[in-house]
């Protein structure tokens, strides 16, 4: 199978029933809607390039904080963060393995910017690091995130790029599907939430894009806080911290979540997610800090 | 540990004081006293003596599931839940996923007696005191990066005794602080902090850390590192820190929600070309909100 043949899916988006061709490798940063900009080393410098973002924050996006997300954040500095750490490891590509996310502001103008670079090119990881800003309130801190990506073989993916790499902010998508739809989280509340594995939401390698986990682990650690301590107003993610352990292959996607304890304002809450079709095995794991808004 | 000589007589792992058993092949607990030595500015234990804990506890499971082979911490996260109970806390760590080239654990602090029975508190199981994950790099044996090599007769207990803290310890470990606003603290790389690779180990790494983002948020917030209670440590490691001094920075993030306080801390091995070997993100709350806790019912 080639990338061209595997990366385009038909697929049905809302309930407007309208069928919508896709890019599945763009298929999520085009959803947040993701600027990426690569900033090559200055010359004569022998290093790797950095990379910077812009992601707009669409209202449709927003959460209970009144901003991204912290399942967005991270899934979108997460394809920033890929990128450039594929384009240090080429003709070889990566994998993310963890996450570490710690968000000091909820409530964001936008567009959000992030800056990052390789932290650490190693024979069989590369570690990143980026600091995201809010250009919309003055350059206030927002986040600062660590990944940690497994370098692979990519197999036939095209990985065939005009360097530097740019791509223009997506077009606004009409759909304004809110995070939950956008990602197939089933409704509810409590200590465990579902996502279904729909076609569209597998990435060039066929199995489930590493943001729609991200995104499950966030909305299920808020149901489960808020299950917690009732009464106290809807919860938002402040910190995500996330180990990819294997790939999701079958669906659907279950978020098991434990409730560690409260502290000073914030629930912390412990995420398994099991591929419930595929033995129930444990494909993630993730510590969400929560607090009430 | 499972290495002739390590840790030596006089050593910081000796003088937290560890009781440590590997409970079966993918699981381990390690115990240390709470004492006020160890202690943070809200009376619990340190959020990097902690991680040290956690540390040596993942490095036990990981030791004895990887052998022959050799590990190295990649990434440490380490975020402090509830209150200490007991005399004593104890970390339990188990594998997550052992992969070709990493292995997951996952760690939960909890306290315990003086006989290694957790704490009940009104007759339920409290919450638990931290919990942690780590990935460790697995370094073959038969690879050049590996220095030491894991014995096949891995000790099932076994313990570091010392003389115990004889001062706070970041006295012990003597942290320098050359500018708090900005988080620079200094500290030596004695073989008082050293790891079996001869360099500064993961924990005495968090316990800098922590002192750096201590000083820079106390700053921040018109105080000092004392008003601060650090609960997060999100830690990668990327070079070892061999030479020293090991020199911090830190960039404040601004307040957080609910009062929280975040900070970046970079840890450079200043006499090997100033390497960046350490990122921390760390979290923190102002000490007069570090008290308030809110059971989640427990178990009984």
């Amino acid at each position: 199978m080639t990338t061209d043949e595997s990366s385009r899916a038909s697929v049905h988006l809302g309930s407007d029933g309208e069928d919508v061709e896709l890019i599945r490798r763009r298929h999520v940063s085009d959803y947040f809607r993701i600027e990426r900009r690569e900033i090559p080393p200055p010359e004569g410098v022998d290093g790797y390039s950095g990379f910077s973002g812009r992601i707009p924050v669409d209202d449709h996006q927003r959460g209970a904080g009144d901003g991204l997300r912290a399942g967005g954040l991270v899934t979108a500095v997460d394809s920033l963060g890929g990128f450039m750490s594929g384009l240090a490891v080429l003709p070889q590509w990566i994998v993310t393995t963890s996450c570490m996310a710690t968000i000091s502001r909820l409530d964001h103008v936008g567009p959000l910017s992030a800056q990052g670079n390789v932290l650490r090119r190693g024979r069989s990881t590369v570690v990143a690091g980026f600091e995201v800003t809010d250009e919309g309130a003055s350059g206030v801190p927002v986040a600062a995130l660590t990944m940690t990506f497994a370098i692979l073989d990519p197999g036939d993916m095209n990985l065939d790029f005009v360097r530097p790499v740019v791509f223009d902010m997506p077009p606004l998508q009409e759909h304004g599907l809110a995070p939950e739809e956008f990602f197939a989280i089933e409704p509810g509340e409590g200590p465990v939430t579902r996502l279904r594995l729909d076609d569209r939401l597998r990435n060039p390698w066929g199995i489930l894009h590493g943001g729609a986990v991200a995104m499950l682990a966030d909305v299920a650690a808020c149901r489960a806080a808020q299950s917690s301590r009732p009464g106290l107003g809807q919860a938002a993610a402040t910190d995500v911290v996330l180990h990819y352990l294997r790939p999701t292959k079958v669906g659907p996607l279950e978020a098991r979540c434990r409730v560690l304890g409260h502290r000073a304002g914030r629930t912390q809450v412990r995420v398994a997610l099991h591929d419930v079709g595929a033995d129930d095995r444990m494909v993630a794991l993730a510590s969400v800090g929560t607090v009430f808004v | 540990m499972a290495l002739s000589g390590y840790p030596p007589p006089v050593h910081l792992l000796g003088d937290l004081g560890m009781e440590a058993e590997l409970t079966n092949e993918t699981s381990a607990w390690v115990r240390t006293r709470a004492t006020p030595h160890a202690a943070a500015p809200d009376g619990g234990i340190r959020a990097g003596v902690l991680a040290t804990l956690v540390d040596i506890v993942g490095g036990a499971v990981a030791a004895r599931v990887l052998r022959p082979d050799w590990m190295a911490t990649a990434d440490l996260v380490l975020e402090v839940t509830g209150e200490v109970h007991g005399p004593q806390v104890e970390a339990r760590g188990t594998v997550v996923r052992r992969g070709r080239t990493t292995l997951v654990i996952e760690a939960l602090v909890v306290s315990v007696d003086d006989d290694g029975h957790e704490v009940l508190v009104g007759g339920r199981t409290p919450d638990p005191v931290a919990w942690a994950s780590m990935t460790f790099a697995v370094l073959p044996a038969n690879g050049r990066e590996v220095g030491v090599q894991a014995a096949y007769d891995l000790p099932v207990q076994w313990s570091f005794t010392g003389d115990g803290l004889s001062a706070p310890v970041f006295d012990v470990i003597n942290v320098i602080v050359e500018d708090a606003a900005a988080g620079r603290v200094s500290v030596d790389a004695h073989p008082y902090l050293h790891n079996s690779f001869g360099a500064v180990q993961g924990g005495a790494m968090a316990l800098i850390a922590e002192a750096a983002g201590a000083e820079a948020l106390g700053a921040a917030v018109g105080g000092t590192a004392d008003d601060v209670v650090v609960t997060d440590l999100q830690i990668a490691y990327l070079a070892l820190g061999k030479v020293g001094p090991i020199v911090s920075s830190a960039r404040v993030l601004g307040p957080g929600p609910g009062g929280r306080l975040g900070a970046v801390v970079e840890l450079f091995d200043a006499g090997a070309d100033h390497r960046l070997t350490t990122v921390v993100n760390v979290g923190a709350v102002p000490v007069g909100l570090a008290g308030e806790y809110g059971s989640t019912g427990g178990s009984r």
